[in-house]
Order: C-alpha cells, then sequence, then structure tokens
C-alpha cells in the first residue's frame, strides 16, 4: 500500500462527464477565486468514481487542468492519500483491516478466504468483481474483525460470514452491510446490559 | 522602520543577548548572535518548509526541541544551541537522514561541498546503527544540465521550492509518501526553464549534480577567480573553476543587486564554449584560404590595407568585448580620422545621454516597482535572472505586468495588450486603460527590450516610450542583450560626425567607399553584406566573423583578460583573469595599441594601467566600479513616426546568443533537448547504488 | 675511484661498501632473479622481530619496486620458500613487474587530468574551413 506509484498502463484520455462537470464546478464553486486548487480531493474522488475506482493518469491532468494548477501538484495530492487508488481495482474493492484490533480478533483468517477467493493484493480476479488491499485502521475497531466494501462497512465477520459476502456480490446478490453477527450496530452482543429502561 | 525599532525583541542565545525585529526567526536571531545553526531544508531566499529538522534547538519552557527555521521569535525567549538536548537531537536527526543515504561519497560528485557530508562530521554521531538494507531509488530525467542520483536525496524539497518560487516552473514535486517520497518532474518530463542549473547549488547532498561537470574534478583541485558573467546584459557575478588552464565549471557568486546567488543555464554551462574553437594564431587570406600566419605577417597585410586608407577604414565592436578594448579601438579610429565606429551590431537604434540607454530603475529597484510595462521585451530569455527578479516581485503582491510584443510564457502572469508599435502608440495616447495604472501608480516600470529598437522605426520606439515615461512619471529602462554595449554606448561608439552606423558601413562596403571593415567580436552581421570589403576580425571565437575575415587577430575570451564590463543597470563591473589567451592569442587592448604603431598613429599608454587612466578621464564613472551612477533623465530622440509592425524579441535561440555559446556543446545539448517533445517516462537509469 | 666514492656516500645508485661487506661476511645466497638481482639470508640466522634476515642487492639501481613479483613473497616474509625451492606458479593473467613510474614522464595519468599544456585533452583550436 505504501508504494505508490501511477500504474504503468493507461487509457488515452479522460474527461469528466457533463453532470460531473456540473457537480465539479459546484466544488469548485465553494472556494474564493485565485483558491479554486483547493478542490482538488474532492475532484479527485469524483474522477476515481467515474473511471471506476481508480485514478488514471489523464484523470489527474484533467482535474489540475480545470483546478488551473501544476501538474505535479495534482500528482502529489494523488500519490500521497491511499484512499486514491492508482492502479485498476475489481468492481467491488476490499479494503481489509490488518490493524491491532482486528488482527487479534481474526483479520489474518479474512485475508485467507481473500487469498482464496480473489488471489494476492491488488490482484483482480478474471471476471473483474473483485480485488483486496490489506489497509490500516478504519476506526471501527468495536466490531473487529472488519472490512470495507465499496462505499461500505462489513463488521463482525468470521472467515464463514466473509466468504458468504464475497460469493453473494460475486454472484451479484444484495448484501446486508453493517455488523454480520446480528447484533445492532457497535451495542452490546447478545443485547443490552445497561441503559434498559427507568429505572 | 523607526517603528520596528522601537519594536526590537530581547532574546538570548547561549547567554547572549540579541535584539531582534519580531518576525525574525529563532535561526537569524541565533545566527545575530554567532550561533550556528545547521540546516538542510532552510535557505533564505526560498520559503520555509521545515521539514529536515535539523535546525532543532533548545527553547526554555518548551516542552520538546523546536525547528528554529520555522518559529517565530517571542519576547524574553531564552534559546540554547549547545545544550545536551540539542546536541542529542540533531544526532539523532543525522542518524536518520543518514539511513537511507548511501555511502558513496568517494564517487560522489558533491564530495568535498556536501552539506551533509560536512555537517554529519560536525553534528552527527560517529557510527551508524543500521543494520538494514537501505531504500533506493531511481533516477529521474530532468534534462540535459541536472543529472540525478535521486538514493541520495534527503526530501529537503529545496529544488521544488525553486522551480516553484523563483524559477516559475512548478514542474517538480514530491511523489509519494513516508519512506517511498521521491522527488521528480511530471511524468520525468525535462525541466523547462532558463535557471534549472541552480537547483545544483541548492541541493544540499549529491542527488542533482551538474551534468555536464559529473566525474570531472573535484573541488579541491580547482583554481577559483571570482569574475564577472558576459552571456547576458546582466553582469552577473560568477566564479569560474579553473584545473590547469581548463574552465571546469561557473558557479554564481552572490551580489544581492545584481543576480542575488542565482545563474541563468547559458551563463553556467558555457564554459566548455571556451575551450573549443579558439582563434590561437592569426590567420591571413591567401588566395581566398584562411592560413595559419605569424602576428607580423598579419600585421604587414593589416597596414598595407589599412595606412593612408583610415578614412575609409569602419569598426563594428560586437556583444562581448570589453570596456578597455572598446576605448582602444575608439582611441584608434580617432587616430584614424574614421568616424564610422559602431557597437551597435544588431542595429538597434539608440541615440541620447546615458539616461537613453539604462535600466535606470536598477534591477534591485524592480521589487520597489508597483507596476511594468514591456515594450518588446522577452527577459525570460534575454535576462533569465532578471526575469527571476520581477517574478519576485510578482510573487508579493499588487504588480500589474502589461508586455507589448508576442504572447509569450514570462514565469508570471503579464497581460499583452498588443503586438506592435501602434499599440505603443494607443498607451501614449492614452487609449488604453493600462495609461492611467501607470499614471496612478506610484514606482512604476517600463522595460525596453532590444527587439524593439533594431526595427526601422527604433527612434520612434524609444522615443514614444521615453515620452511615455515622463508622461505617467514612471522610470525608464532600458534591457540590453549584449554585455558589452552599455560601456559601448558610454564610450562613445557610435558614429561620429558624418559617420556610417552599421547599416550605413554595409551599405558603403558593397557600394565601396568602405574599403576596410575591422570586427571587434562581431558575429552577428551576415558577412555577404560587406561586399569586397578588407575584414579584419579581432576576437577569441571562430565564429561567423572570423569565416568572413581576410585576417584573424586573435584575442581573449572574457575569462582571460581583467577588463571592465557595464551592466545593463550602468554598473562598472571588473572580470579578473582566470587564465592566459590560449596559444598566440592577446589581450584585445593590446592588439589594437600594437597595430596603432604599425599604422602610425601609436596609442598613448603601453600598459593597461595607462590605458584605463585615460579611459577614467574620458569616461569617470568606468572607475566606479560596482556603482550604479544615476544617470540623466532621458531625452526622447528625433525620428520619422512609428511604424505598425508587430515587435519581434532580441533573443529567440537562447542557447545560441553569442560564439561562445555557439562552441559550446553543452548549449547544443540544450537546444537540442528544449526542442524535443517532453519524453514521458523512459528514463529510468538506475539508482546509483549499481556503479 | 668515482664509483668507490659513490660507493661509500651515496645509496642510490649501488650497494654501499659497508653492505656489501657484511653481504660478504654473513650472506648466504638465497637465489638471482631475471634481472640479476640477488637475494640474500644471514647464514648465521641472525634475526630482525624473530625471522632470519633477509636483503637484496640490486643489480643496478637501487628501486624496491624492481624486486621481482616472484621473489616478493619472500622477501616480505609471506613465504619461507624461494621461488626456485616452493614451485612458484606463474598464472598466464600474470603481467610481467613493473617499476614504479611515478615522477617520470611515464607515470600513469588518470583519464581527465591535465598535462603540462594545461588541458586534459588539450583544447579545439578553430580552423578555417
Amino acid at each position: 500500500m505504501s508504494v505508490r506509484r501511477l500504474n504503468e498502463e493507461q487509457p488515452a484520455e479522460f474527461a469528466f462527464t457533463p453532470e460531473n462537470i456540473d457537480w465539479a464546478e459546484g466544488q469548485i464553486a465553494k472556494y474564493p477565486e485565485g483558491r479554486q486548487a483547493s478542490a482538488i480531493i474532492p475532484l479527485l474522488w469524483q474522477a476515481q468514481k467515474q473511471a471506476g475506482g481508480w485514478l488514471p493518469e489523464p484523470a489527474i491532468r484533467h482535474v489540475a487542468d480545470m483546478l488551473d494548477m501544476p501538474y505535479i501538484r495534482a500528482l502529489e495530492v494523488a500519490t500521497f492519500y491511499t484512499m486514491f487508488n492508482l492502479s485498476p481495482v475489481g468492481e467491488h474493492f476490499v479494503q481489509l483491516c490488518g490493524t491491532t484490533p482486528c488482527w487479534l480478533r481474526g483479520a489474518d483468517d479474512l485475508k485467507d478466504v481473500c487469498r482464496k477467493l480473489i488471489g494476492e493484493q491488488g490482484e483482480i480476479t478474471e471476471d473483474g468483481k473483485l480485488s483486496w488491499l490489506e489497509v490500516e485502521c478504519l476506526g471501527a475497531c468495536v466490531n473487529a474483525p472488519m472490512v470495507q466494501i465499496n462505499d461500505d462497512f462489513y463488521e463482525d465477520l468470521t472467515a464463514n460470514s466473509f466468504e458468504q459476502i464475497l460469493s453473494d456480490l460475486r454472484a451479484g446478490k444484495e448484501v446486508a452491510t453493517g455488523p454480520q453477527n446480528s447484533r445492532r450496530a457497535s451495542e452490546p452482543e447478545g443485547g443490552l446490559t445497561v441503559l434498559k429502561g427507568d429505572k | 522602520m523607526s517603528e520596528t525599532e522601537n519594536n526590537l525583541v530581547k532574546v538570548t542565545v547561549d547567554g547572549q543577548a540579541v535584539e531582534v525585529a519580531p518576525g525574525t526567526t529563532i535561526m537569524q536571531a541565533c545566527e545575530e548572535a554567532g550561533a550556528e545553526i545547521p540546516r538542510f531544508c532552510y535557505h533564505e531566499r526560498l520559503s520555509v518548509a521545515g521539514n529536515c529538522r535539523m535546525c532543532l534547538v533548545e527553547v526554555e519552557n518548551a516542552p520538546k526541541p523546536v525547528a528554529s527555521c520555522a518559529m517565530p521569535v517571542a519576547p524574553d525567549m531564552v534559546v540554547s544551541t549547545t545544550s545536551e538536548t540539542v546536541k542529542t537531537a540533531r544526532e539523532g536527526v543525522m542518524e536518520f537522514l543518514l539511513i537511507n543515504h548511501p555511502l558513496d561519497c568517494p564517487i560522489c560528485d558533491q564530495g568535498g561541498e556536501c552539506d551533509l557530508q560536512d555537517q554529519a562530521l560536525g553534528f552527527g554521531g560517529d557510527a551508524s546503527r543500521f543494520d538494514d538494507n537501505k531504500r533506493a531509488v531511481e533516477n529521474k530525467n530532468m534534462g540535459p544540465l541536472v543529472k540525478t542520483i535521486m538514493t541520495r536525496c534527503i526530501h529537503c524539497t529545496r529544488c521544488v521550492r525553486f522551480a516553484q518560487e523563483v524559477a516559475g516552473v512548478p514542474e517538480i514535486g514530491a511523489i509519494g509518501r513516508g519512506e517511498d517520497t521521491e522527488i521528480t518532474t511530471y511524468l520525468e518530463a525535462s525541466l523547462d526553464s532558463e535557471m534549472s542549473g541552480n537547483v545544483i547549488d541548492l541541493c544540499p547532498v549529491g542527488a542533482l549534480t551538474s551534468r555536464p561537470y559529473a566525474f570531472t574534478a573535484r573541488p579541491w583541485e580547482l583554481r577559483k577567480t571570482e569574475t564577472i558573467d558576459v552571456m547576458d546584459a546582466l553582469g552577473s557575478n560568477i566564479r569560474v573553476d579553473m584545473r590547469g588552464r581548463e574552465a571546469m565549471r561557473i558557479m554564481p557568486r552572490n551580489h544581492d543587486d545584481v543576480n542575488e546567488e542565482w545563474l541563468s543555464d547559458k551563463s553556467r554551462f558555457v564554459w566548455d564554449g571556451l575551450n573549443t574553437q579558439r582563434l590561437d594564431r592569426p590567420f591571413i587570406r591567401q588566395n581566398g584560404k584562411l592560413t595559419p600566419a605569424s602576428w607580423d605577417a598579419a600585421f604587414d597585410l593589416v597596414e598595407s590595407k589599412l595606412k593612408g586608407k583610415g578614412a575609409a577604414t569602419a569598426a563594428i565592436a560586437g556583444d562581448l568585448v570589453c570596456a578597455e578594448g572598446q576605448f582602444a579601438l575608439k582611441g584608434l579610429m580617432d587616430a584614424l580620422a574614421s568616424p564610422h565606429v559602431d557597437c551597435r551590431q544588431d542595429g538597434a537604434k539608440i541615440s541620447g545621454p546615458r539616461g537613453n540607454y539604462i535600466f535606470n530603475a536598477s534591477i534591485a529597484g524592480i521589487e520597489e516597482a508597483d507596476a511594468l510595462l514591456l515594450i518588446g521585451s522577452n527577459p525570460r530569455l534575454e535576462a533569465p535572472v532578471l526575469n527571476a527578479r520581477i517574478r519576485k516581485r510578482y510573487l508579493m503582491g499588487d504588480f500589474p505586468i502589461v508586455a507589448i510584443g508576442e504572447a509569450v510564457d514570462l514565469t508570471y502572469k503579464a497581460e499583452f495588450i498588443g503586438a506592435g508599435a501602434d499599440t505603443l502608440a494607443d498607451l501614449l495616447a492614452g487609449k488604453q486603460s493600462f495609461a492611467d495604472t501607470l499614471k496612478n501608480a506610484k514606482n512604476p516600470m517600463i522595460i525596453v527590450g532590444q527587439g524593439a529598437l533594431t526595427r526601422e522605426d527604433g527612434a520612434a520606439v524609444l522615443a514614444a516610450a521615453i515620452e511615455l515615461a515622463a508622461k505617467t512619471g514612471a522610470s525608464f529602462n532600458m534591457l540590453h542583450t549584449a554585455a558589452a554595449r552599455v560601456a559601448g554606448l558610454d564610450l562613445g561608439l557610435v558614429p561620429g560626425e558624418g559617420g556610417h552606423d552599421v547599416a550605413g558601413i554595409q551599405d558603403a562596403a558593397q557600394s565601396g567607399t568602405i574599403e576596410n571593415v575591422i570586427f571587434y567580436g562581431a558575429d552577428e552581421i551576415a558577412g555577404a553584406s560587406l561586399g569586397d570589403a578588407f575584414v579584419v576580425y579581432i576576437g577569441s571565437h571562430g565564429d561567423r566573423g572570423a569565416h568572413r575575415a581576410d585576417v584573424i587577430l586573435p584575442a581573449a575570451a572574457y575569462t582571460e583578460k581583467q577588463a571592465t564590463y557595464v551592466n545593463t543597470e550602468g554598473r562598472a563591473q571588473m572580470t579578473e583573469q582566470a587564465a592566459t589567451p590560449p596559444g598566440e592569442a592577446r589581450e584585445d587592448w593590446k592588439i589594437f595599441r600594437a597595430l596603432s604603431a604599425r599604422l602610425d598613429v601609436t596609442l598613448p599608454y603601453d600598459n593597461l594601467a595607462a590605458l584605463r587612466a585615460a579611459m577614467y578621464e574620458a569616461v569617470p564613472h568606468l572607475a566606479q566600479l560596482d556603482d550604479v551612477i544615476a544617470a540623466d533623465a532621458p531625452v526622447a530622440p528625433p525620428h520619422d513616426g512609428l511604424g505598425a509592425e508587430a515587435f519581434t524579441y532580441a533573443v529567440n535561440d537562447f542557447y545560441f546568443t553569442n560564439p561562445i555559446a555557439r562552441a559550446s556543446a553543452i548549449m547544443a545539448d540544450c537546444a537540442k533537448a528544449k526542442n524535443e517533445p517532453k519524453n514521458r517516462g523512459d528514463s529510468s537509469e538506475g539508482t546509483g547504488t549499481d556503479g | 675511484m668515482m664509483r668507490f666514492l659513490k660507493m661509500l656516500f651515496t645509496w642510490w645508485h649501488h650497494q654501499t661498501l659497508s653492505t656489501l661487506l657484511h653481504t660478504r661476511r654473513r650472506g648466504k645466497l638465497m637465489g638471482v632473479d631475471g634481472q640479476g638481482n640477488c637475494y640474500y639470508e644471514d647464514k648465521h640466522g641472525a634475526s630482525i622481530n624473530g625471522k632470519t634476515r633477509r636483503w637484496v642487492l640490486y643489480n643496478g639501481d637501487i628501486e624496491t619496486t624492481r624486486i621481482s613479483p616472484e621473489w616478493h613473497g619472500w622477501m616480505h616474509y609471506t613465504v619461507d620458500e624461494t621461488p626456485d625451492q616452493a614451485a612458484y606458479v606463474k598464472r598466464d593473467w600474470m603481467k610481467p613487474g613493473q617499476i614504479n613510474m611515478t615522477g617520470t614522464k611515464d607515470a600513469h595519468k588518470p583519464a581527465g587530468m591535465a598535462d603540462t599544456t594545461g588541458y586534459a585533452d588539450g583544447y579545439d583550436a578553430w580552423t578555417p574551413k
């Protein structure tokens, strides 16, 4: 994850869709004249969404041109933040937390599942559906172990439930987000023990 | 000023009390107190980055050491730069910096003049505790001048800030994060700047070094001569490093009023031109071919042609020649009773008092200006370091810049309001809104380039610019492109009563009324335009002038004589001799002196001191070295009215403006790299650990 | 006569008289190399630093780098057998010994070093076309 370089194969060009241009102009308008460069992160994010979850090099130039900033400055931002993927990812991009709480609660088992169903980190399955990456803490330690798939958190995972989720996603089925062990949010397992009533 | 003086802040550094202005950084206060603070990322002419952490000092009541370069002083601050904490902090920082820095000093070009080397010795620990593998970074392509060994980079970002702030080409950046941070240009395109060589000086380690100088010499074996550059009319202060008789490299010297500490690439990398295409013995043309000859034979031939033909002899002085040589040439022509002398080989229509042809506001004065009009000048190519000064002023804000001429990228925002002289006429008539801006500004500047003066209506452009300056209260400034020009004009190397100017000399040579032409380092004139005239070329390099010549008398280049040059602001500076002229070449003034004896009009000086005494008597301000002498107010010269043609710029081929640059292989490489499309991502040359 | 005086007072033309006398008295000739240098060992086993004293009489100028490569090891106590005793093998990649040329016109000149003209590779004078 730490070595962040542009992908070798790049599309020839990139341009925002008309809707995205409207959206981008709205973002740019939030900042005072001469400070348009402040909109770089939302625009790169939108470009990543449009390009299918990763940020191609022409997109970086396209965004830099829109914001009237030097290409290298945009490249610096894109290569700094780990939220920008510089090489293609699967349709369902799994960010697997491997930091201590998740690791203690069995993140290694989830990694084995990924290796079994997807392959090594960064590899995309042949159908283009899945890819995975180990990331640092995503801030859901109380529901460890957990993964983030695209925009959603899947928490309280076991190897089995995780395997089920990946298979379902691959098959195009609906999957419930959040805790997978039937608890609500981060409430205690087995229901509330305090704050149950007036007394 | 008095206000800040009253508000001085008292700071104690290592027990010594100093008073500094508020807003001063701790580092500056420490320097005031004489304490040495090690640093890598901090550079006084760049913005503060504070990322190397080498300048840590201890401040009383601060929980941990603070980076002194980025922290302003507070009243009654007590700073320690010698405490045990500071010592261990520095050792710690140094140890981290050295973790990923290769131990390749013996093969590193920075060795011997390396900040990291020096500071590791002065402030680092004595041994490494690092046992793991060091990282290796792929080298980046930064063009033909800057060699990169990126494994050595310590990420001080000086080069990044220089490109962004001073050079105005924000093309270098730091990509990636953490241990994998790398300094690069966007997809490794080469750096599109005329000042890229300065990153070599700025780099505190050997990550960015000079490609042409690579592996040729060590700093301690070089003989250093402090002298003046002549590649443009700025008179940048330089240091020529010689080994034996060979110039190995050229470095800038600090001069706050001229070049600060920057140098243009042409000035810095032209040194190989000093060793090639040299005229090292006299030549005479026999049967249509130039053949080597003795000085005597050459003088015999000149004598036979020139004797008694004084009035049919003309002289043209070139772009790189010194004041002494021009004074001797002028003396010779006066003695021959020839009025046909001109130092404006580009044909610029410059006339009038001194104020008409110098940069009156002075180069440092750019920083005080509050509006700027450029007329037919592209300072980025004509004087890159002066252009950096304009950019410096531009970055301070509130500096409207308007230009007349073809739209070009000047590295700062300039509005091009028109291309030709008609726009200038509009401005003068008050039809352009910028005329009001100029009028309302307190300290407006007008800079006129040579491109606007070499035209048919050059005199009218000059007059219009001077009138506009007078009308708006702006300072009138002329940006020359030739280092020799101001001295030439000061010394009166312009046609005398009934004399021909450069164009006139060419016409008269074709019609035969001028039979002899002396080219003193003049290489920008097409040889064919002189008809059948007998041409004597006196200069250092075999270039256009030498090819046309009938007699070649070899002279000294600018590093080979002690000579006076006057820069575009009228500042007289003296070069020092770094080497003797090669072969049989002689100093310029000696050639004119010897020639005058042959022609029975012996010049009245036998040595340089006597010549200078005579020259100072004629033009006293040349004696005031390094002073800018205020000139009389400019006076609009007579003219035949403005044309309407678009202005062209004086410099188009930045790397080939003079015979020395044209002889330089490095300059040729630069021009080639410039004309090639930017090559993206095909440059990996290994990591520097493979050697 | 001159040669004799030189022998008495100089040491760089030839071995001195005392060395010669010492050699007569105590020297045991161990061998002679291709250049005619004679290698001696103390016949009574007198030692320096616990090693039997060894010395060489040069056949000509006194110049330590004239010691032949095959004798160098013996001379410097790297080996105890002289080249004739031990099977000294001359490999085909070994170059013949060469004396130190420092200070002579044949001295090694690294690339980029300025010569007497003041230029490393000379400079390029203009020649008319």
